[in-house]
C-alpha cells in the first residue's frame, strides 16, 4: 500500500484545476486499483464478549453501491460503524480512501469523517433546532470550510428541496427529512457514503425517491456507497450485494 | 411501586451526579431557611436576664427612664406584702490587668446577701465587697477558677474581686458582684438600673402589682420580665422577617431547579411514558410517579438540609448576634435548639416546595399521548410562539408589582413589598423565553464570528430547548438578582451612611467610656472628665453628649442630649423639612426636641406634635421641632438640648464627648495630651477618621449575614447551572453523538457546551441585573423604609456589582466544565443509535 502513495501524490499534485473529485476518484479506482473502502480480515469483539464480525474482507469502490443484506444482528451495523470511522476493529484493518483507521487517534478519525465520509440514518437524525439549510451546512461549519451557505444551498437544490431551506425538521415530511439528511451527508463531497436502513422508516414512494438519490450520489458524485438494508428495492439499486450472517460474509453477488 | 422503581429510582441512580446536584440544591435551600430560623431564635431568644439562674425567677421588674432611685427599695420593702425586692445594676464592664485585660462583659450588681445559697453559694458577709460570681462561660473564656482574682475597670477606678463561685451551666458571659461594690465601681451611688420583685408562693400577684404601682412614681414602669423579652422580640421582628424572606429566596431558586429536574426527567422518559400509556397505565398513574420523584427528592434533600442548616446556624449565630447588639439591644446568643417542630417544618417546607415545583412538568408527563413523534420540538416551537403572549402577562405582573409598592405596611411589615417581589420574579420568569430568543437572535452573528460553529450550535440549542433554557435562566437570574438587589441596597445604604457620618461626625476627637455599647448607647463617663478635657491645651469647643435608654409608648428608644448651639454651627444635620438653623436655634432652654426619621416613622410623629416622656419622677412634654435623617439605630432617637435634659435629670452622666480643637492646633497632639491627662479613666479616645472607619466597619459586620445568605443562594444557583447543563447534555446526547458523526471533534463538543454555559450565564446575568435593579428599588424604598424607617439614597456600587457579575459569569462557565467533559466523552455510535 505504501508504494502507492508517491504515485497518488503525483496524481493529486498534477491534477489540472478543472478536474472534478469524481474524476479523481475514478482515477484512483481504475489506475491505482484503490478501493474507497478496504476491509481486510476484520474481526470485532465487543467488551461484552459478543463477536459481531469474524474475519470479514470486502472492497467498496468509488461510484459503486454496495448493499449489505442480512437479518438483524448479523453484523451489518457494526461493519457500517467501522467503515464510518466510528469504531475500531479488534483485529484486521479498515482503510478509508487508503487511510487505515486503526492508526488514527480521535482527531485523525474526526478529520477523516469530516472530509471523506457522509452518513445517512434510518431515523433521519436532523438537529431539530436547525433549519433544513443549516442542517446541511453543519458538516462544512464543523470542518471550518468557506462558502458554507452557498455550498449547502447547492446540495439542497441537488435533492430538490431548495424551497424548504428555512423549514425546521418538524415542518417536513419523513421523505423530505431523509432528503435533507442525504444533502447533509453529501455536502462535503465525501468519498464514502454510509447509509443505515435509509428507507426503513419511509413509505414506498418516499423510499423510491431516496434510493434514486443514493444511486445518483454514486453515479454523479463518484461516492462509494455502502448501504445496510432489509429491503429488496434497496438491494436492487446496488452494484454489489453482500449477504451477511452470523458476523461473516455468506455471499457476494 | 414497581413502576416507580423502574421509571424513577433506576434512572436517578444511573444519573448519580445529577441526582446529587439536585439533592444538594434542595438541601442548601432548606439549610439556609433552617439556619436563619435557628440562629435568629438563638440570638433573640436569650433576652431573659441571665440573672434568673442566679437569683431565681423574677416576677416583676421595676424600671424608670434615667434610672431607679435606690431609696424606693426601703419604701417597697415596707409594704405589707409577701415579696422580696432586689436591687439590680446591669452595665457593661471591662476586665483589667493580666492576660484577660480588655475583655468586655456584663456586670450585674445584686444583693448577694439575699441570693439563694443553692444558686451561688454562701458568701462571707465580711468579704462581700470583694466577692465576685462568674458565669461558667466567662470563667471558661478567661481561664479563671474559684479563688482567682479578677480586676474590673470602673468609671474612674479599678477594683479587684475574688471569684468565690462559678455559676454552672451558663451559656452567657457575665460577672456578678454585690450591689454596693457595683455602685462604687461605676460611680452610681444611690442609683439602680432596676428593682426585681420576687413573690412568695400563693401571693396575689395583681394585688402586689397595684401596691407597687401606688408606691413608686407614676412615670416608672412595672412589668413582668416576659414583657421585656416580648418587647425585644417585637423590636427585632422586622429584622428577622427580612432575613427570613431573604432565606426563602434560596428555596425559591431551589424550586426552579426541582422544576427543571423533573422536566428533564419527563423529557428523557417520554418514550417510556408513551409505552407505559400504551400498555394501559392511567395518566393519573404517570402523574403520581413523577410527583413521587419530586417528593422523594424533596424529602431526602430536606433531611440533608436540616443537618446542614444546624451546622450553618452555628456559623451564623455570631453574625446575627453582632447585628442585634450593634443595632438593637444587648443580647447574648443562647443555645441553638433544633426542636421536633422545626424539623417537621423544614421537612414539610422542602417537600412541599419540591412537590409544587414538579406539578407542571408532572402534568405534562401525564398528558403524553401513547404515540407521538417529534412532540418535543413542537412543544418548544409552541413555547416560542407563546413568548409574545407571555411577554404581555409579564407586563401585567410587573404593573401589579409596581402598584403593590405603593401600599403601606401591614402590621408594621412591608407585606405588599414582599408580594411585589414575588410578582417581579414571576414577571421575569414570563419574560425569560422572549428574552432568550431576542438576545440569542441579536447575538447570533457575533457568536458565529467569535465562537465559530460551536457558538452557532450552542445558540441554536439553547433556543431549541427554550422552555428549559428559560427555567434555568430564570433560576440563575433570580439568584443573581438577589445578589444585585441586596448589593445595591447595602451599597446605597453604606454610601448614605458614609455621607451622613461625614456630616454628622465633624469633631476632631471623640471620647467614650470603655465597655460594650448597643444601639448608640455607651457606658457613662466619670464626672470629672469633662472639666479635664476643657482645660487641655489646644481644645476649642467641647460637646458633651448624654444618651440613655428610655421607654416611650411601650417601646424602648434612646434619649440624647447635646449642645444644640454647637450642633447648629459645627454639624450639618439634614431635616426632612424646615431649616436646620431655625430648628436648632429653637431648642436650647426650651422643652423642644428633634427626633430621628425612624422614631417619627415608628410612632407616627410629625413636626409640632408633643411627646410626653417620663423623665425621673416627672413626665415632660416635648414639642417636636423637626425630624432629621439619622442612621445610628432603628430604635429611633429623641434629641434635646443639654440644658433641657439637665433641668429634669441633673445627675445624668455624660456618655460621649466630642472635642473640636482650636484653629491651628494639631489634633494628634491634642489627642495625645488628652490621653496622658485622662490615663486614670477607662476611656476610648479616637480621632475622627478612626471613628468613621469604625462606624463603617460596624455597618459592614451588620450586613455580613446578608452577604453570607447571598453567597449560599449563588452556590445553589451554580449547582443548578451545573445540573441544568448536565441535563441539557443528557437530553441532547443523540444530537451530540450526531454532531460527532458529522465531523465534530471532541474539543468542539466541549467548547460548544462551554459556550452554552457562557451564554446561559450571560442571559441570566443580564436578566438578573434588570430584575435586581428593580428589586433594589423595592428593597430601598418599600421594604427597608417600611421595616426600619430609613431613607436611603440610591447609590449602586457599580464596580462591586460589575465584579460580582463577572465572577458569577466565570463560575457559570466553570459549572459547564464537567458537563462539557461528559459530552465530549459520549460514545457517538451509542448515542445516535439509542432510540
Amino acid at each position: 500500500m505504501d508504494k502507492r502513495w508517491p504515485a497518488l501524490f503525483k496524481i493529486q499534485t498534477s491534477i489540472p484545476q478543472s478536474i472534478t473529485r469524481q474524476e479523481l476518484r475514478l482515477a484512483k479506482r481504475d489506475w491505482l486499483n484503490l478501493p474507497a473502502i478496504a476491509i481486510r480480515e476484520v474481526t470485532k469483539i465487543y467488551p461484552s464478549g459478543v463477536e459481531a464480525l469474524r474475519g470479514v474482507s470486502l472492497d467498496c469502490r468509488a461510484s459503486e453501491v454496495t448493499a449489505l443484506l442480512g437479518r438483524s444482528g448479523c453484523g451489518k451495523t457494526t461493519l457500517l460503524n467501522l467503515c464510518g470511522a466510528m469504531d475500531f476493529p479488534t483485529a484486521g484493518e479498515v482503510l478509508i480512501d487508503g487511510q487505515a483507521t486503526a492508526k488514527l487517534d480521535d482527531s485523525g478519525l474526526t478529520r477523516l469523517r469530516r472530509t471523506k465520509i457522509g452518513f445517512v440514518f434510518q431515523f433521519f437524525q436532523l438537529l431539530p433546532s436547525l433549519t433544513a439549510l443549516e442542517n446541511v451546512e453543519l458538516p462544512l461549519l464543523l470542518a471550518g470550510a468557506g462558502k458554507t451557505e452557498a455550498t449547502a444551498m447547492e446540495r439542497l437544490r441537488w435533492v430538490g428541496l431548495e424551497d424548504k431551506a428555512t423549514a425546521l425538521p418538524f415542518q417536513l415530511s419523513g421523505g423530505q427529512m431523509q432528503r435533507v439528511a442525504i444533502a447533509r451527508a453529501l455536502v462535503h463531497d465525501p468519498a464514502v457514503l454510509i447509509a443505515d436502513e435509509p428507507t426503513g422508516n419511509l413509505d414506498n414512494a418516499s423510499g423510491e425517491i431516496i434510493l434514486k438519490l443514493i444511486r445518483r450520489a454514486a453515479d454523479e458524485l463518484g461516492a462509494a456507497v455502502m448501504i445496510a438494508t432489509h429491503s429488496a428495492e434497496a438491494a436492487a439499486i446496488a452494484d454489489v450485494r453482500v449477504r451477511m450472517g452470523d458476523g461473516r460474509i455468506e455471499s457476494v453477488s | 411501586m414497581k413502576l416507580f422503581h423502574r421509571l424513577i429510582l433506576r434512572p436517578l441512580r444511573r444519573d448519580r451526579t445529577r441526582t446529587i446536584l439536585t439533592l444538594l440544591s434542595i438541601a442548601l435551600g432548606v439549610a439556609v431557611v433552617i439556619a436563619i430560623e435557628l440562629s435568629g431564635d438563638a440570638a433573640t431568644g436569650s433576652f431573659e436576664s441571665s440573672l434568673t439562674t442566679l437569683v431565681g425567677k423574677v416576677d416583676y421588674e421595676i424600671t424608670a427612664n434615667g434610672g431607679v432611685d435606690e431609696t424606693y427599695i426601703a419604701k417597697l420593702a415596707a409594704l405589707p406584702v409577701n415579696a422580696r425586692f432586689s436591687p439590680v445594676i446591669e452595665q457593661p464592664v471591662v476586665v483589667a490587668g493580666g492576660i484577660t485585660r480588655g475583655a468586655s462583659t456584663t456586670l450585674y450588681g445584686i444583693d448577694l446577701i439575699s441570693t439563694p445559697a443553692e444558686n451561688a453559694g454562701d458568701f462571707d458577709p465580711e468579704q462581700l465587697e470583694s466577692t465576685a460570681v462568674l458565669s461558667s462561660d466567662l470563667a471558661g473564656r478567661l481561664g479563671l477558677g474559684k479563688g482567682a482574682t479578677i480586676q474590673l475597670k470602673g468609671r474612674d477606678q479599678t477594683a479587684a474581686f475574688t471569684i468565690r463561685a462559678i455559676a454552672a451551666n451558663q451559656n452567657t458571659e457575665w460577672i456578678g458582684v454585690d450591689i454596693a461594690a457595683a455602685q462604687r465601681l461605676l460611680d452610681m451611688y444611690g442609683k439602680l438600673d432596676r428593682i426585681e420583685v420576687f413573690l412568695s408562693p400563693h401571693e396575689n400577684a395583681p394585688a402586689v402589682e397595684n401596691r407597687i404601682r401606688a408606691t413608686v412614681p407614676a412615670t416608672w414602669d412595672v412589668q413582668t420580665p416576659g414583657a421585656r423579652s416580648e418587647e425585644n422580640r417585637r423590636m427585632l421582628r422586622a429584622f428577622r422577617w427580612n432575613l427570613r424572606i431573604l432565606s426563602y429566596i434560596s428555596l425559591l431558586v431551589g424550586a426552579f431547579l426541582i422544576y427543571n429536574t423533573i422536566a428533564v426527567s419527563v423529557v428523557r422518559r417520554r418514550t417510556e411514558i408513551g409505552i407505559l400509556r400504551a400498555l394501559g397505565t392511567s395518566s393519573r398513574g404517570v402523574l403520581a410517579v413523577f410527583l413521587g420523584e419530586a417528593t422523594m427528592l424533596g424529602l431526602i434533600g430536606s433531611a440533608l438540609g436540616i443537618v446542614l442548616g444546624r451546622l450553618l446556624a452555628a456559623a451564623l449565630i455570631g453574625m446575627i448576634s453582632d447585628t442585634v447588639n450593634a443595632l438593637f439591644t444587648t443580647s447574648a446568643p443562647g443555645t441553638i435548639a433544633l426542636s421536633p417542630v422545626s424539623i417537621l417544618g423544614a421537612l414539610l417546607t422542602g417537600t412541599a416546595v419540591a412537590f409544587f415545583s414538579a406539578l407542571i412538568p408532572a402534568r405534562e408527563a401525564a398528558r403524553v399521548a401513547p404515540a407521538e413523534a417529534m412532540r418535543r420540538a413542537i412543544v418548544e416551537h409552541e413555547t416560542r410562539l407563546h413568548a409574545r403572549r407571555d411577554l404581555g402577562i409579564a407586563g401585567i405582573a410587573a404593573a401589579i408589582a409596581a402598584i403593590l409598592c405603593r401600599f403601606g405596611p401591614i402590621g408594621g411589615r412591608p407585606v405588599a413589598g414582599y408580594i411585589a417581589t414575588l410578582f417581579a420574579v414571576a414577571a421575569t420568569a414570563l419574560v425569560a423565553p422572549a428574552f432568550v430568543v431576542g438576545v440569542v437572535h441579536a447575538l447570533r452573528g457575533t457568536l458565529k464570528r467569535f465562537a465559530g460553529v460551536e457558538g452557532f450550535i450552542a445558540a441554536r440549542s439553547l433556543v431549541a430547548s427554550l422552555s428549559r433554557t428559560s427555567i434555568v435562566v430564570t433560576a440563575l437570574a433570580t439568584a443573581i438578582s438577589m445578589m444585585i438587589s441586596v448589593g445595591v441596597m447595602v451599597g446605597s445604604f453604606r454610601e448614605t451612611v458614609e455621607v451622613w457620618l461625614a456630616s454628622e461626625l465633624r469633631a476632631d476627637i471623640f471620647m467614650r467610656a470603655e465597655g460594650a455599647a448597643t444601639a448608640g448607647i455607651y457606658p457613662p463617663i466619670a464626672a470629672a472628665v469633662p472639666q479635664i478635657v476643657e482645660q487641655t491645651p489646644g481644645v476649642g469647643e467641647v460637646d458633651l453628649f448624654h444618651a440613655f435608654e428610655i421607654r416611650y409608648q411601650g417601646t424602648r428608644t434612646t434619649l440624647g442630649a447635646g449642645n444644640m448651639d454647637i450642633a447648629r454651627r459645627r454639624r450639618s444635620l439634614r431635616f426632612l423639612s424646615g431649616s436646620a438653623d431655625n430648628i436648632l436655634t429653637s431648642l436650647p432652654g426650651r422643652d423642644r426636641a428633634i427626633v430621628t426619621e425612624p422614631f417619627a416613622d415608628k410612632h407616627h410623629v410629625h413636626t409640632g406634635d408633643v411627646l410626653k416622656i417620663p423623665l425621673g419622677p416627672r413626665t415632660v412634654a416635648l414639642t417636636v421641632a423637626g425630624i432629621y435623617y439619622d442612621y445610628s439605630s432603628d430604635r429611633g432617637l429623641v434629641l434635646v438640648d443639654r440644658s433641657t435634659l439637665l433641668k429634669y435629670l441633673p445627675n445624668q452622666a455624660v456618655t460621649n464627648i466630642a472635642v473640636y480643637t482650636r484653629p491651628g492646633a494639631d489634633a494628634a497632639k491634642v489627642r495625645r495630651e488628652l490621653e496622658a491627662r485622662l490615663a486614670a479613666y477607662p476611656l476610648m479616645i479616637a480621632p475622627n477618621a478612626v471613628l468613621r472607619r469604625g462606624a463603617v466597619e460596624v455597618f459592614d459586620r451588620t450586613f455580613a449575614v446578608t452577604y453570607a445568605l447571598e453567597a449560599v443562594a449563588i452556590v445553589v444557583a451554580m449547582l443548578g447551572a451545573a445540573n441544568s447543563l448536565l441535563a441539557l447534555v443528557l437530553d441532547r446526547r443523540r444530537e451530540i453523538g450526531l454532531i460527532r458523526y458529522l465531523g465534530a471533534a471532541a474539543g468542539q463538543v466541549r467548547r460548544m457546551i462551554l459556550v452554552e454555559a457562557g451564554l446561559l450565564g450571560f442571559l441570566a446575568g443580564s436578566l438578573g441585573l434588570v430584575l435586581g435593579m428593580a428589586l433594589s428599588l423595592v428593597l430601598i424604598y418599600v421594604v427597608n423604609k417600611q421595616s426600619f424607617g430609613w431613607t436611603i439614597q440610591f447609590h449602586p456600587p457599580v464596580e462591586l456589582l460589575g465584579g460580582a457579575l463577572l465572577l458569577v459569569w466565570i463560575v457559570t462557565i466553570l459549572a459547564g466544565v464537567y458537563p462539557a467533559r461528559f459530552a465530549a466523552k459520549l460514545e457517538p455510535a451509542e448515542a445516535v443509535h439509542e432510540e
